[in-house]
């Protein structure tokens, strides 16, 4: 019995300090106004409470969860123990929490000047406007059956059965996919493939028709992050390289544009948008090989750091006071013009959308034929094992230079698109948080995975925007989100799958057609052995 | 009689410790040689410097006639050098058959402007790479297991897929660090029977470090033993173990002079 109730008390601790810390920045307040907001369409008082209420109890289901979690030897009634432990502590906690605050706001102290967020009202409303003591009772009441509720809500889910079930369903839908016979005729007649591709293709580009002008733009914020995930996909996902500074290449890139299409700078230099695109992503690549040289030989950490400074150099470059004659210095540069086809104008959300799109479709397809080839076969030894991988012939140097290159030049279209769209790029747009919200991107999503990329994104970029009320909490959030996401899933959302080579081929092949075993050699491995 | 392979006063040292000291070595095309010796003897070290991970600091490797002291282990690999690891080192999260496609690495010639634009010449390329591959994934018995993740195969098949992965840049010369080491003894057995036809199968000369006596008796052509970084014999399987100086390494003053004296009774 002790380790069951052992176990509950520390989560509810633990859940405890998290209603009190989560109280302390006033995200209570937030979350309640954006539930509020969001069913009913007015928050009046109740509302406000009722949505506080149905998060409290949220939390409290959680904790009695984590309380019920069985140990070796537990009995049901011992978890179900666990789970009113787990969610009587976490009341407790608060409870006491809620007395000590009501206290310090019956004396007239103002918080606030510590802590920003604890005005009167604030506390007033976390303790339902109620007098200290009656407030902390209902707490404990109300987490305490909350607790109890997960716990038999968890007992009747069954452990873990909801990752679990995720993965099921994943590979289910992957695997029943594979074995339909639509897609064994796809995988077998390349021109079907090359159809059901064709219309894939049609459909997004139809996509930003269909959106008004806030979507397209939010999307193509969006599609600008899944454009830079791709890129860094191949440095990190594939190479394994640990790159920290790639919001330098798109700096690059977007700089390369602004400087040569906008009126205000180098005037004599002034080009149009296509010429001056190509130039910003072939000058990016060759950013990427020139930052690639001299860390050919670092590995690991050493290589984050350097790559971290590496970005933070061409950021402080670009504010400098050095340099703002031509570069703008914290003004950055205005007025980059957009580009035209045929005399037509292709500035509007929706043009620069396909455009995104387009360059998405691109980058995928540059990908996938790197990733069947020896060159992204060459790039994932390396992540594996760069030892090994010399040892089997690759030359590590021009693979990793490659890598650097490929991903310098998305993350130049990148910028290319993001600076021509925004008419302006400065200084701050290229600031570190850049690099690791792209790094991010592709952690949740899974690394080297190029559906991963795409649900990296909008986890990460589309959520926010569509929860705009959260912004203050954005990076809190991210950071909560990374934590769990590599505790509860190190693989990321969407791992990558290693191709199936062996089994496909094989069907297709005649199997008279390899050369017969030589004598001597062993049967295959029996299933057996395999276990 | 061609020579693969033949080391020349080789010596590496790290500080102040010789490692390899003025080893000459010379194998013969096709044929299996072994380097035993106790633990720490510097097989090991012996294997890094012909692979080019480690640079002799004396003396000169010579493969197939021309020196290759000083060449970046990519390189070596690609003239036709391929090694396995004493501790397995496969790339874990790839599949058994991408293991064997980066072992074709230094065969394949595409670049990858070509790779983009699928050129015919770099699809012909990969059919045929894949083709090998799964030729390959036969010859060590591996048949059907090519869309595992290295990680997730049995021990012994490991082993015999990191030798399919060297065998994949078609080596002239094979070098096998321990192949048998924590395998049963039915696996040995395998791995022995899979050794020895490797010459005549394929035409390639092997060059192995084993612990296992009944293995190395069993399958060399040449034995050398290595002891404190020195050479101190070399000869066929039967010479080996009736040298006093190998079986003093091995077990220690006094059995050898035990043995001496029923050597020098016996003669």
């Amino acid at each position: 019995m002790r380790p069951t109730i052992r176990n509950a008390i520390i989560s509810g601790i633990v859940f405890g300090l998290i209603v009190i810390l989560m109280d302390l920045i006033g995200l209570f307040e937030t979350l309640s106004d954006i539930l509020a907001g969001f069913i009913f369409d007015k928050p009046t008082e109740q509302t406000l409470l009722a949505s506080l209420v149905f998060i409290l109890v949220l939390m409290g289901m959680w904790a009695g969860a984590r309380g019920a979690q069985p140990l070796e030897s537990s009995t049901r009634y011992k978890e179900r123990l666990g789970a009113l432990t787990a969610g009587f502590t976490t009341g407790l906690i608060v409870a006491v929490f809620v007395i000590i605050i009501g206290a310090i706001n019956a004396q007239g102290i103002d918080m606030r000047k510590y802590l920003a967020q604890m005005s009167p009202d604030s506390i007033e409303f976390f303790l339902f406007g109620k007098p200290p003591l009656t407030a902390a009772l209902i707490y404990i009441l109300l987490f305490t059956a909350a607790g109890l509720a997960g716990g038999l809500v968890s007992l009747l889910l069954g452990r873990g059965r909801l990752s679990r079930g995720y993965e099921k369903l994943r590979t289910q839908l992957l695997t029943s996919w594979e074995t339909t016979s639509l897609a064994r005729r796809i995988n077998q007649f390349t021109y079907t493939q090359q159809v059901v591709y064709g219309v894939l293709v049609v459909l997004a580009l139809a996509l930003p028709f269909t959106l008004g002008q806030y979507w397209n733009f939010t999307l193509g914020t969006v599609g600008i992050y899944v454009l830079m995930g791709l890129g860094i996909n191949i440095v990190v996902g594939l190479a394994g390289l640990l790159d920290l500074g790639y919001v330098a290449f798109f700096a690059v890139g977007a700089y390369t544009v602004g400087l040569l299409t906008s009126p205000q700078q180098l005037s004599m230099f002034q080009i149009s948008f296509w010429p001056a695109a190509i130039l910003g992503i072939i000058i990016a690549a060759i950013t990427g090989i020139i930052l690639g040289i001299p860390v050919l030989r670092l590995r690991g950490d050493y290589l984050a750091i350097v790559t971290l400074g590496f970005g933070e150099i061409i950021r402080i470059l670009i504010r400098s006071d050095l340099l703002s004659d031509y570069l703008g210095g914290p003004q950055g540069i205005r007025d980059i013009s957009g580009p035209s086809l045929f005399g037509v104008s292709l500035t509007s959300d929706r043009a620069y959308m396909i455009m995104i799109i387009l360059s998405i479709l691109l980058a995928i397809f540059v990908t996938i034929r790197f990733q069947e080839s020896r060159v992204g076969r060459s790039w994932i030894a390396m992540r594996e094992d760069e030892t090994v991988a010399q040892a089997m012939g690759i030359n590590t140097y021009t693979s990793k230079l490659m890598a650097f290159a490929v991903g310098a030049a998305f993350a130049g279209l990148g910028g290319v698109l993001f600076a021509s769209r925004n008419q302006y790029i400065g200084p701050e747009d290229a600031n570190l948080l850049v690099s690791i919200n792209v790094l991010a991107v592709v952690i949740v999503g899974g690394m080297g995975s190029i559906p991963g990329v795409f649900v990296g994104a909008f986890v990460l970029k589309g959520l926010p925007e569509i929860l705009r009320q959260l912004q203050d909490y954005r990076i809190l959030a991210f950071g909560a989100l990374l934590v769990v996401f590599m505790i509860v899933r190190p693989e990321g959302l969407w791992p990558s799958k290693r191709r199936r080579l062996e089994m496909r081929e094989t069907d297709l092949e005649e199997e008279a057609d390899s050369p017969p075993i030589p004598p001597g050699t062993t049967p295959p491995v029996s299933e057996e052995s395999l276990s | 009689m061609n020579v693969t392979l033949e080391t020349r006063a080789l010596t590496k040292r790290f500080g102040g410790l010789v490692a390899v000291s003025q080893v000459d070595l010379v194998i013969p095309e096709k044929s299996i040689a072994s380097v035993i010796g106790p633990n720490g003897a510097g097989k090991t070290t012996f294997f890094n410097c012909i692979t080019g991970f480690y640079t002799p600091e004396e003396g000169d490797i010579l493969f197939n006639g021309t020196s290759i002291v000083g060449f970046t282990p990519d390189r070596i690999t690609t003239l036709g050098i391929a090694r396995t690891y004493q501790n397995i080192r496969l790339f874990p999260n790839m599949s058994a058959f991408e293991n064997i496609l980066v072992g074709e690495h230094p065969r394949l010639k595409s670049t990858w402007p070509e790779a983009i634009l699928h050129t015919g010449r770099q699809q012909r390329e990969e059919a045929a790479a894949l083709k090998e591959a799964r030729r390959l994934l036969r010859f060590v018995g591996l048949t059907g297991l090519g869309d595992q993740l290295a990680r997730n195969l049995p021990y012994g098949a490991q082993r015999r897929l990191e030798i399919a992965r060297a065998l994949g840049s078609s080596p002239k010369l094979l070098l096998l660090d321990e192949p048998t080491a924590g395998m049963n003894m039915q696996e040995t057995a395998e791995m022995i029977h899979f050794i020895r036809m490797l010459p005549e199968e394929i035409g390639i000369t092997v060059l192995l470090i084993e612990h296992d006596m009944r293995v190395v008796m069993s399958i060399s052509d040449q034995i050398s033993v290595l002891d404190y970084g020195e050479k101190i014999a070399e000869g066929s399987p039967v010479e080996i173990q009736r040298n006093p100086r190998v079986i003093e390494a091995y077990l220690g003053r006094g059995a050898a002079s035990g043995l001496d004296n029923t050597e020098a009774e016996a003669a």
